[in-house]
């Protein structure tokens, strides 16, 4: 995200490495859940099979990149306007561009996914409609395009006037557009539907802002210490909660999936393709933990002194893990148990 | 810019907005999105049957989105070619089946399937049979197959549709043209 014309001395080198890694964690999520072709039954195209992954991941990515820098204003604070004018401007013409590249995914991914149920036949208007009006994922997609563009319209009003526009409405708009996608997840048990579906929704939600506030915080903040030394103590006790809010409902949706699975035990479920996904996605997430307590005890002390540290590059493979996390996530939700 | 206090107070009540938005979604989207997964089959995979079977049934773990061209279950033969199911796959709560023709040759047979499952993914499997004895049945003439509902390309109003890539490249163009747009207006730092 180097098209603004304001953070020239932005950093996009983590958000590079975050994009990468998502990609290359979907193909390979992809490599281990692949199937045999069923005889008799068309196939999905290739442009659908990979192109929908990769649209999704894309999705994600834009709706952490937008919550992220609607976070900023919040963790940067109100009290040194003077210093955080400039950053936050860039901050909100970004945060534009990631609301418009999310709605568009949305509905790519909307087109993709009524492709992939009629292997083999051109998409029409009519037929995506009729996705729309049969299928729950197709009106959560519609929902998360509107909900990007409304985001997009604030930021927009944000541009033209400043941080008058509430950062918190921001924010808020921007979590708000994360719920609908989680709710047709398939990652749900039919028994524990009400308590799987709360928690994959946190999931979500505390796996954004961790993200997309490290991005924001390390791209837009890192050149400027007197903002980072007061923004990143603030982020580093949001992370601290996010952290273990996504471990916790991880594994509780996690294992809710394999455990109560009306076909295979625990162990059995653990060595199918959405097993070996889900101890991938403990291995990121044990990374991370690694990753963060290095930034916050080694790291921090130094940042809050305003001393220059390697924070960048640390934060950029932080940021390549996360993608990596967000690209098994994808497959994950799409991996049937078996 | 406003006081702190201000700020403060806000956050919280942004946090009960979004728990309760988060409640009502929950409540909108009922017990109806979930993964469908296989229970059982009828025959069961992997039979050994001397007769051939009058239907396929399959049964899920909870009830499949019915709909045209949207569940499909075809059946073939040992020579990896020949179809046996006899028209579309049906749904009736749970259970999705199909009839079959009288089968012919002895040999391994396979049933594919895939089905809308309700949180608007397909589920597609793959299950087994044999055939012991030799029947006298033909497989379904290539044209009926053809008609496969997943297949089939003279489904009602699909007139008008394009490749897959022409509309992802629009979606890029559009895109495109609304950043650059966007990076244009007039803001607060200029």
């Amino acid at each position: 995200m180097n098209r603004t014309r304001t953070t020239t001395t932005a950093r996009p080198v983590p958000v590079v490495a975050l994009v990468a890694s998502a990609i290359v964690g979907v193909l390979v999520g992809l490599a281990i859940t692949a199937t045999e072709p069923i005889p008799g039954l068309p196939e999905p195209g290739v442009v659908v099979r990979v192109g929908l992954p990769v649209v999704r991941v894309l999705l994600d990515l834009a709706a952490v990149v937008t919550v992220g820098l609607c976070l900023l204003p919040l963790l940067v604070g109100f009290d040194r306007p003077k210093i955080a004018e400039p950053v936050l401007a860039g901050a909100r013409r970004v945060a534009m561009a990631g609301a418009l590249v999310w709605a568009t995914t949305a509905l790519v991914a909307l087109v993709l996914q009524t492709a992939e149920l009629h292997p083999g036949r051109e998409v029409s208007f009519t037929a995506v409609r009729e996705y729309i009006g049969t299928v729950g994922a197709g009106k959560a997609l519609l929902f998360v395009a509107v909900f990007a563009l409304i985001s997009f319209a604030l930021s927009l009003w944000a541009v033209r006037v400043g941080e008058s526009v509430p950062a918190e409405l921001r924010a808020a708009v921007a979590l708000f557009a994360l719920l609908p996608l989680p709710v047709t997840g398939h990652a749900t048990n039919w028994r524990w539907h009400d308590l799987t579906m709360i928690s994959m929704e946190l999931h979500v939600l505390g796996a954004a802002a961790w993200t997309g506030g490290l991005g924001a915080v390390v791209v837009l903040l890192a050149a400027n210490r007197t903002l980072l030394a007061h923004a990143l103590p603030r982020f580093s006790k949001l992370a601290t909660v996010c952290l273990g809010l996504v471990t916790l409902t991880g594994l509780v949706n996690g294992l809710a999936e394999l455990a109560f699975n009306p076909t295979r035990t625990l162990w059995a479920g653990l060595a199918t393709g959405y097993g070996v996904l889900f101890l991938l996605k403990i291995g990121c997430l044990l990374a991370l933990a690694g990753l963060g307590a290095r930034i916050r005890w080694r790291l921090l002390p130094a940042i809050t002194e305003h001393r220059t540290t390697a924070l960048v590059g640390w934060a950029a493979v932080e940021l390549a893990v996360m993608g990596l996390a967000f690209g098994f996530a994808v497959v994950l939700t799409r991996a049937p148990l078996a | 810019m406003r006081d702190r206090r201000a700020h403060r107070r806000v956050l919280p009540r942004a946090a009960a907005a979004l728990v309760l938005a988060v409640g009502a979604l929950i409540g909108l989207a009922g017990p109806a999105f979930a993964h469908n997964q296989l229970i059982s089959s009828d025959p069961a995979d992997k039979a050994a049957l001397a007769t051939g079977p009058a239907a396929i049934q399959l049964t899920f773990d909870q009830p499949v989105q019915a709909g045209d061209g949207l569940n499909s279950i075809v059946v073939v033969g040992p020579d990896g070619q020949g179809q046996w199911q006899n028209g579309k796959a049906a749904v009736a709560g749970n259970i999705v089946s199909v009839p079959v023709r009288p089968l012919g040759p002895a040999g391994a047979y396979k049933i594919g399937y895939r089905i809308l499952s309700a949180d608007g993914h397909p589920v597609s499997g793959e299950l087994a049979f044999t055939l012991t004895t030799a029947g006298t049945g033909t497989p379904a003439p290539a044209d009926a197959t053809a008609q496969n509902p997943a297949a089939g390309s003279s489904a009602p109003g699909d007139d008008g549709g394009v490749p897959v890539w022409v509309w992802i490249a629009g979606a890029v163009v559009l895109l495109g043209a609304g950043i650059f747009l966007a990076m244009r207006v007039g803001g607060t730092e200029s």
